[in-house]
């Protein structure tokens, strides 16, 4: 199929529905409801079921429940609806149920704006409802790349039996782009009898739950989830490099939105002879740590830089990562801002100063 | 100390809502009513969330608390029962009263703290770009159903005289008269009193509009008997098309008082309130 220009929002719809996705459920919140108003329209169309529930609650409720009962489900929100669902994010993982959910976040905290922000970091990649359990999440850039990351997410969701939550933000989720929906093979659902409640003919029954009254079970089920986690830092930790092939003097670290303009920021300084380039994660969690920290045991490696939309969030994982091997320099803007390219090459030409590097005079 | 007037009322925030809105109705009223009941800006605490008609807690010279989506029901009860002084009024859209925030919309019922809650009922969410609400009319096509609501509309009205809410009225946002007196009674009412205002949502929902509420609306006369909680239950549930305005139902139930130590009214001005505090704080060393 060709590619064709199409809305963040709307793509993000149409790829969980090539992906087998046939239920959603979902509450309007700006900048995101045209995923509902898509899903509305094209749902019908391919036998799906669209409900627009009462609240964000109740939206997370009703992907848990369905999820249970075995099928592919996604809801879609954006940063205070999300917060609302942390319970059912908590209560999704720890039940051992696959789900995908979008987070398209905006200013905060509280009700904040409805412009792109990373504000979400630390509630996306730390668990964000109670108890030890984390998301695997992912930050794709591009409308493109969401669209991959959405089609992948259904099968990861299952090959783990834990919520996926992938997370963008408006400029991603309102601007076009051109698509292919056929860059990802759509993968079938395996194995659902083994923890679906879709009945017990012939075989034990499943029952979804999560209660562990005796603490020894408890933690039993904690180190399980360990595991869980550690095997996708195997096996499905992404993330793309961008010009460190050549030997760089900074390694920037940056994600989502931030990382396009990080991109053409480096574009433009490796014009003027400075060496650096990009870490760009696309899990954020599992993070690339092993690669980070192989990256500040290389010779020609001598400062880290991160920029955020967000106070300084996924630095803590950059410096744990290198282990404060180097101080991390770090640019952010918030709120709903987006920086802009001018400013983070001001930003990193000073960093080269301030730690002391060749940059253009190399 | 003088009378409040119009003018204590007024501010200079610019209005964001499309012209024509039955906000601007809803607005006037509000002010007018203040006035009417002598209620100085200072004493006045408008609580609301977000939406459309959330947005008039910041047209009006008051204090003012914008929460959450469908939640400012709950933190204004408690605002009211920690500042008993002041005259609490919620603000919310349909949407948020009724569906992120029904939950809280029926325990207030249930435990009728003094505030008076005021539903802008527009059967849309405006602010988002009109999707249904739960007042939305079954079949009515909009934003997110392109094919027609299948659930049935929520009726807010036969539900709270179902919980015996203490005070339950409707008016409607373009009969200025009709809500300014339901508004004042509903102020007035000593426990948890809810008027459901009807407002044509001139953007998104071109079937409730100024027209059909001119043709479906009429009001309650002195026939009826708002103390008859079947006989309220009975006007809330006619399905004959036409639509009441008025007090449907009221009851004298005693309103919650806060619960706290004789004789120290309001928490922020209790008279020892260090040395109580001192004595709490020592139970802890
Ligand atoms: C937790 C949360 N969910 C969703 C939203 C998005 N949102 C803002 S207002 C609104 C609904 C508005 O409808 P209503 O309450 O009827 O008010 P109106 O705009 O119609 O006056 C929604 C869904 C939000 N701000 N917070
Ligand atoms: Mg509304």
């Amino acid at each position: 199929m060709p590619k064709i220009l199409m809305k963040g929002a709307e793509a993000i719809g149409e790829a969980a529905i090539r992906a087998g996705c046939l239920s959603y459920f979902g509450y309007p919140i700006t900048p995101q409801s045209e995923v509902g108003e898509y899903m509305s329209r094209r749902l019908p169309e391919v036998g799906g079921v669209f409900v627009q529930a009462e609240s964000e609650v109740a939206a997370s409720q009703m992907i848990y429940g369905a999820s249970g009962a075995g099928v592919r489900v996604m809801t879609t929100t954006s940063s205070p609806g999300f917060s609302l669902m942390a319970e059912a994010m908590s209560y999704i993982a720890a039940s051992e149920l696959p789900a995908v959910v979008v987070n398209i976040v905006r200013g905060g905290p509280g009700l904040g704006g409805i412009l792109p922000s990373q504000g979400d970091y630390f509630q996306a990649v730390k668990g964000g409802g109670h108890g030890d359990y984390r998301c695997l999440v992912l930050a794709p850039a591009t409308v493109q790349e969401f669209v991959e990351c959405v089609m992948k997410a259904f099968p990861l969701a299952e090959k783990y039996l834990n919520p996926v939550l992938l997370i963008g933000d408006g400029m991603i989720a309102q601007m076009m782009e051109p698509v292919d929906f056929d860059a990802v093979k759509t993968e079938p659902q395996r194995d659902v009898e083994a923890w679906a409640t879709t009945g017990c003919k012939d075989r034990p029954r499943n029952v979804v739950e999560c209660l562990w009254l005796d603490p020894k079970l408890c933690e039993d089920f904690n180190f399980e989830l360990i595991e869980k986690y550690k095997k996708m830092a195997a096996e499905d930790c992404y993330f793309e490099e961008y010009e460190l092939d050549d030997q760089p003097e900074m390694v920037v670290v940056a994600y989502g939105t931030t990382s396009r303009i990080v991109r053409t920021a480096i574009e433009e300084l490796r014009k003027d002879g400075y060496k650096l380039g990009m870490l760009r994660p696309i899990t954020l969690f599992p993070f690339p740590f092993d690669r980070l920290r192989a990256l500040s045991e290389t010779a020609h490696v001598k400062a880290f830089s991160v920029i955020e939309m967000s106070q300084g969030q996924m630095i803590e994982d950059v410096r744990w990562a290198i282990r404060d091997k180097f101080p991390v320099g770090f640019f952010c803007r918030m709120g709903g801002i987006v920086p802009s390219p001018e400013e983070v090459i001001d930003f990193l030409k000073q960093e080269f100063v301030t730690r002391g590097l060749k940059g253009a005079k190399s | 100390m003088a009378d409040p007037t119009l003018q204590d009322y007024k501010n200079d925030v610019p209005n964001a809502w499309c012209p024509g809105c039955g906000n601007f109705g809803i607005l006037q009223v509000l002010q007018k009513a203040l006035v009417t009941l002598g209620l100085p800006p200072e004493r006045v605490l408008l609580c609301s969330g977000i939406g459309q008609a959330p947005k008039i807690v910041h047209y009006l010279n008051c204090n003012a608390f914008d929460g959450l989506h469908g939640r400012e029901v709950a933190s204004a009860q408690a605002a009211k029962i920690v500042a008993d002084d002041l005259t609490v009024i919620i603000h919310s859209g349909d949407g948020g009263a009724y569906g992120e925030g029904g939950n809280h919309f029926l325990h207030a019922m249930r435990r009728n703290v003094d505030v008076t809650h005021v539903v802008h009922d527009n059967h849309i969410y405006g602010l988002t770009k009109g999707q249904a609400s739960p007042t939305t009319d079954q079949g009515q096509k909009v934003a997110v159903h392109p094919d027609g609501v299948a659930a049935l509309p929520m009726n807010p009205l036969a539900l709270a005289i179902s919980q015996s809410c203490p005070f339950v009225a409707q008016s409607l946002s373009s009969q200025a008269d009709h809500l300014l007196d339901v508004l004042c009674q509903a102020i007035r009412h000593p426990g948890f009193s809810y008027v459901n205002v009807l407002q044509p949502c001139v953007s998104w929902d071109p079937v409730h509009t100024y027209a059909y509420y001119q043709k479906h609306c009429y009001r309650l006369d002195t026939s009826h008997d708002p103390t008859d909680q079947a006989a309220a239950l009975a006007v809330a549930l006619a399905h004959d098309g036409r639509i009441p305005l008025g007090v449907l139902y009221r009851n004298d139930r005693p309103a919650l008082r806060p619960v706290s130590e004789p004789g120290v009214g309001d928490l922020r001005e209790c008279p020892d309130r260090p040395a109580r505090l001192a004595r709490v704080f020592d139970r802890y060393r």
